[in-house]
């Protein structure tokens, strides 16, 4: 196996300072190149998908997102050069960070369709969940490593799960229950490659197991109702049982689809997108109106950019120059993992309508710049590793 | 605690399990992703635009209603329809909505909202909020009409009447199509919102005038908004043109001599006269020339914006009364004792069942006694006292002379007492004549089983000469409708034949100007059937209908004795007891009436006259009769000489 020999001296760091050019060549292309062409094509689908959506602004989204896809390359460029030892040394500082950010939110954000996500900034909203998402990895990651060494033990493993249920609750109280279900990938995926062992792993699986039954049939069996109706309807109901109702959304998002066929209806031609039979076809459920408008083919280019960028993300778990880096990798990695897989399985009918935005094409400016952050980080981690050093 | 950091067989395994693991999560989705969209695309791609596209129906214009010489009695004017889809409405606000459409349209907003609350079980079935709307009003919803979403304006097809109130209950009304019509309809094609025919011949012969309603489809966005034009598919096929029997000439006389009959009666002192009924019929095929009845209504309350104050005496049982009941088609559902025009029914059935011979007098007294306790009968003329043949009888409309015959059926036994009636049911009496509209009634005539079954009390259930004798001058229990007096008096005049009434004659292609109209079907008459009776018994009775009108004692001699064409017929004086004001149990009124036809012999026009309440036969019914030949052989008759003969 590579070993990681450098002694922790400033010497990356120096490297970044004198010799930019070496840092460069350091970074992860493919990963990079993959990234841009992610960000292209979700500003590509974007601006079909929202042709319509503002009368006599064509581009209203797309110059948005493109603003915010230029504030995310800042982010991007700071992250990816900003040493992940800052994060891992003052992980607490990471957590309170992160914890303020979501209790802020509850406090001050106004609400939006009755959910408290956004904080509103004046000129623009920011959605501090999304970025978040970075920080939480950081940090439990930051108690992880620092803790447990090699081995994990229970008590490591209930300390993290409290240190992790905090922000958890907090976003789950805005109300927005996917990117809650995301945080808790992350978790599990940090506990994972930090080097839980796998009976520790099994009984995280049976604890959410019986979390997910407590909530949807133990607790309202008793009278306690944990989710609204609605959440529950969105995460069990199947999409024929009320089509006007809660499940209307899906049963549209299925046949945007399905009518999308080999290569799509085309812009003009995509109306379950255009005559707004979809609804949220700009943020939850984009990768319907893209499957309407592009067809598989557009959603086959689009669903290999993004296991392009997981192949990588793996990757830079492998090259990571020490185990801080490849946990908090594989963190990212996984809940960029988990947000594709539900975001686009729920469009499709087979994973539970939450609000979880899909990476790099949703509509939203803090989703964007916190996914350019997300595989800054990986880039950096990457940089900094024995992967670009010696090239083997 | 810093260590060299190593990827140690661990992580590395856990790195490859979770590629394992997003392999499988992309596969999972390209497998969706292929099956919904190419797999099953096409059936996604059909939901897809069926979810967009929206079917309108388009209505038909409704064929137009002609006469026989092809005169328009009922055609169509264009109107706007304002339509409310419900599903469209917000939830939120759809009462302010329904409030300000209301205000809109001059509606009650109360009713607006009940009808929209009943709507919302089927919100993909648009109502019908108000036809034939305003220049102003289109003009406003069309300006406003992203405040009134839902709300659609259509063109529409209004009923329109160029003779105002002619033969208005023989024509009926259209209306949007009821709850329980349609669930019976439904499979002909009918669907909500659809105008139907609801009564008279609209009703009857609805299949012919409705058209096929077209197609369009319309793009619309998710709630409802109309993102194109309207899209043929199916082009309406206008309804088709329906000649009657009906001429209007001849309707138009008889309503006239209904209103002149009432006028007499009034005149005769007889001020309850407030109604009536005539009946002009081809005796040869039963072809209805005229079908009137008084007091009538104008078709048109029913078509476009509906008030109730004009509605009520049509559709509220109160109001009706107070009008004495303008909808209802006195010729084909009134019901009345026939009086002495129904002798010849005793005539025949007494001369056919040998209870007497026409030509063997029998005496015609002032009064007689039948039965054990010796009830005593009046003749209605205490003058006359000799011995009469049936043509004399019948001429002079002696009671007496009947009641001899009712009581020689009396006293036949139980056999015997149900042969009068018999030869009733023979003659069309007890049931509907078959005519082709709606709403006939049957009539009576009364038979021992039925006041068996009937009534409760031995009194009432027993069958007295009384009941017989009664019966043989057509009063009592007896009740026939002047339908069925024309229909039988249309046998005398042809030589036994009993004729089935009709009013339709031909389904016709609406010819566009100049174009020479394309009949597609003919409606022909129900072939005339023989009553059976005998032509010697037959011809007695027809030379006592010709002496009614010419001879010297005949009741109606003063009316059609110096007519140029020669009338037969009778007179009839029917006691009913009617309700009217004052008299808290009714009083009894004499129903005027007078049957007959013209010319005598080769009859063409049988006419059937009755006015409520309107005295004696021969001054009231009779000469309003008389107009209605006048009008037929475009012969004016001298002037009229009343007598108060029954």
């Amino acid at each position: 196996m590579i070993e990681v020999a450098q002694p922790r001296s400033a010497a990356p760091r120096a490297r970044v300072g004198a010799m930019p050019i070496a840092f460069l060549r350091r970074l992860d292309w493919i990963l990079l190149a993959a990234t841009l062409a992610l960000a292209g094509y979700g500003l590509w689908a974007i601006a079909g998908i929202t042709r319509y959506d503002v009368p006599g602004d064509e581009h209203y989204y797309v110059v948005r997102q493109a603003i915010a896809l230029a504030v995310g390359l800042v982010g991007f460029a700071v992250a990816t050069i900003v040493p992940l030892d800052l994060a891992r040394r003052y992980w607490k500082l990471v957590y309170l960070a992160t914890l303020g950010l979501m209790t802020l939110v509850i406090v001050a954000a106004e609400a939006i369709r009755g959910s408290r996500r956004w904080l509103d900034l004046g000129v623009i909203q920011f959605q501090p969940s999304e970025l978040g998402k970075v920080l939480f990895v950081l940090a439990i990651a930051g108690f992880l490593v620092q803790r447990a060494g090699r081995t994990v033990q229970w008590r490591t493993l209930a300390a993290a799960l409290g240190l992790g249920a905090a922000p958890v609750l907090l976003v789950f109280l805005q109300p927005d229950l996917g990117t809650a279900l995301v945080y808790a990938a992350a978790l599990a995926a940090v506990l994972f490659f930090v080097g839980a062992r796998w009976r520790q792993l099994l009984a995280l699986v049976a604890l959410a197991v019986f979390i997910a039954l407590s909530v949807l049939w133990l607790l309202p069996s008793v009278g306690i109702e944990v989710l609204e109706p609605y959440q529950v309807a969105r995460l069990t109901l199947d999409p024929n049982a009320d089509p006007s109702g809660v499940t209307y959304n899906l049963n549209q998002s299925i046949t945007a689809v399905g009518s999308g066929g080999l290569t799509g209806r085309g812009v003009s031609g995509a109306t379950q997108t255009n005559l707004d039979y979809l609804p949220e076809h700009a943020t939850d459920f984009v990768f319907a109106s893209l499957a309407e408008q592009r067809g598989f083919v557009g959603c086959s280019i689009l669903l290999l950019l993004y296991l392009l960028l997981v192949w990588r993300g793996l990757r830079v778990i492998t090259v990571s120059r020490d185990l801080y880096g490849a946990v908090v990798a594989g963190g990212l990695v996984f809940a960029f993992l988990f947000q594709v897989f539900v975001n686009v399985g729920m469009t499709m009918g087979i994973a539970p309508v939450t609000g979880i935005p899909l990476p790099f094409v949703t509509v939203g400016g803090s989703a964007i710049v916190a996914n350019l952050v997300l595989v800054g980080v990986l880039q950096g981690i990457h940089a900094r590793g024995h992967a670009g050093a010696s090239a083997p | 605690m810093r260590e060299p950091h190593r990827l140690t067989p661990q992580l590395a395994l856990r790195v490859g399990v979770l590629g394992v693991v997003a392999l499988v999560a992309f596969g999972i989705l390209f497998a969706r992703l292929w099956s919904l969209q190419v797999l099953s695309g096409d059936e996604y791609l059909n939901a897809a635009q069926n979810n967009q596209l929206r079917l309108v129906r388009l209505e038909a214009p409704r064929g137009p209603i002609l006469d026989r010489n092809g005169r328009v009695l009922v055609s169509n004017v264009a109107g706007t329809a304002v339509k409310l889809w419900v599903g469209d409405m917000p939830e939120k606000g759809r009462n302010a909505l329904v409030r300000r459409l209301a205000t809109v349209l001059g509606l009650s907003p109360r009713r607006l909202a009940r009808a929209v609350d009943e709507q919302l079980s089927d919100p993909l079935t648009p109502i019908t909020v108000k036809t034939s709307v305003g220049e102003a009003q289109v003009k406003y919803l069309y300006e406003h009409r992203a405040e009134f979403p839902g709300v659609e304006i259509v063109q529409t097809y209004l009923r329109h009447y160029p003779y105002k109130a002619l033969a208005a209950q023989l024509l009926g009304y259209v209306g949007e199509i009821s709850a329980e019509e349609l669930e019976r309809l439904r499979k002909d094609g009918y669907r909500a919102g659809d105008t139907i025919g609801k009564t008279g011949i609209e009703a009857a012969y609805d299949a012919y005038l409705r058209g096929v309603p077209g197609l369009a489809q319309i793009t619309v966005d998710s709630l409802g908004r109309p993102q194109s034009s309207l899209e043929l598919r199916q082009e309406a096929r206008a309804g088709n043109a329906l000649r009657l029997t009906i001429d209007v000439r001849i309707q138009r006389a008889a309503e006239e001599a209904l209103r002149y009959g009432i006028e007499l009666a009034h005149a005769n002192d007889h001020w309850a006269a407030n109604g009536g009924a005539i009946v002009a019929l081809d005796p040869r095929d039963g072809a209805v020339l005229a079908l009137a009845s008084s007091p009538s209504y104008r078709p048109s309350v029913f078509v476009g914006r509906l008030d109730r104050r004009k509605l009520a005496p049509l559709l509220d049982e109160e109001a009706a009364r107070r009008a004495n009941y303008p909808g209802l088609n006195r010729a084909i559902a009134g019901l009345y004792p026939p009086g002495s025009t129904w002798k010849p029914v005793t005539a025949l059935a007494g001369m056919q069942e040998h209870v007497f011979s026409a030509y063997d007098p029998l005496p015609c007294t002032p009064v007689a006694y039948y039965g054990l306790d010796r009830q005593k009968f009046r003749n209605w003329n205490p003058y006359v006292n000799r011995p009469m043949t049936l043509p004399e009888a019948l001429a002079e409309s002696c009671d007496t002379y009947f009641y001899e015959i009712g009581n020689r059926f009396y006293l036949q036994g139980s056999e015997g007492r149900v042969r009068m009636q018999q030869w009733a049911r023979r003659f069309g009496f007890g049931s509907p004549t078959g005519i082709d509209i709606a709403g006939e009634e049957p009539g009576l005539v009364p038979t021992p089983e039925w006041r068996r079954k009937t009534f409760t009390s031995d009194w009432d259930r027993a069958w007295n000469p009384g009941d017989s004798i009664q019966l043989s001058i057509g009063q009592k229990d007896l009740l026939v409708t002047p339908l069925q007096m024309a229909a039988f008096y249309a046998m005398l005049a042809n030589g036994g034949n009993i004729v089935t009434p009709y009013l339709a004659s031909a389904v016709e292609q609406p010819g566009s100007r100049g174009s020479p109209r394309l009949v597609l079907k003919r409606f022909a008459p129900k072939p005339p059937r023989p009553a059976g009776v005998d032509p010697a018994a037959l011809a007695a009775v027809r030379d006592g209908l010709w002496r009614a009108t010419h001879s010297i004692n005949g009741t109606a001699s003063g009316v059609f004795g110096s007519y140029e064409i020669p009338i037969s017929g009778k007179t009839g004086t029917a006691e009913k007891v009617v309700p009217l004001p004052g008299y808290p149990a009714g009083h009894l009124e004499d129903q005027s009436w007078w049957c007959g036809w013209g010319p005598s012999e080769a009859a063409r026009l049988v006419v059937c006259a009755l006015i409520e309440n309107g005295g004696h036969g021969s001054a009231a019914a009779a000469p309003a009769a008389l107009r209605v030949f006048e009008r037929f052989f475009n012969r004016k008759a001298p002037a009229p000489v009343l007598t108060e003969s029954d």
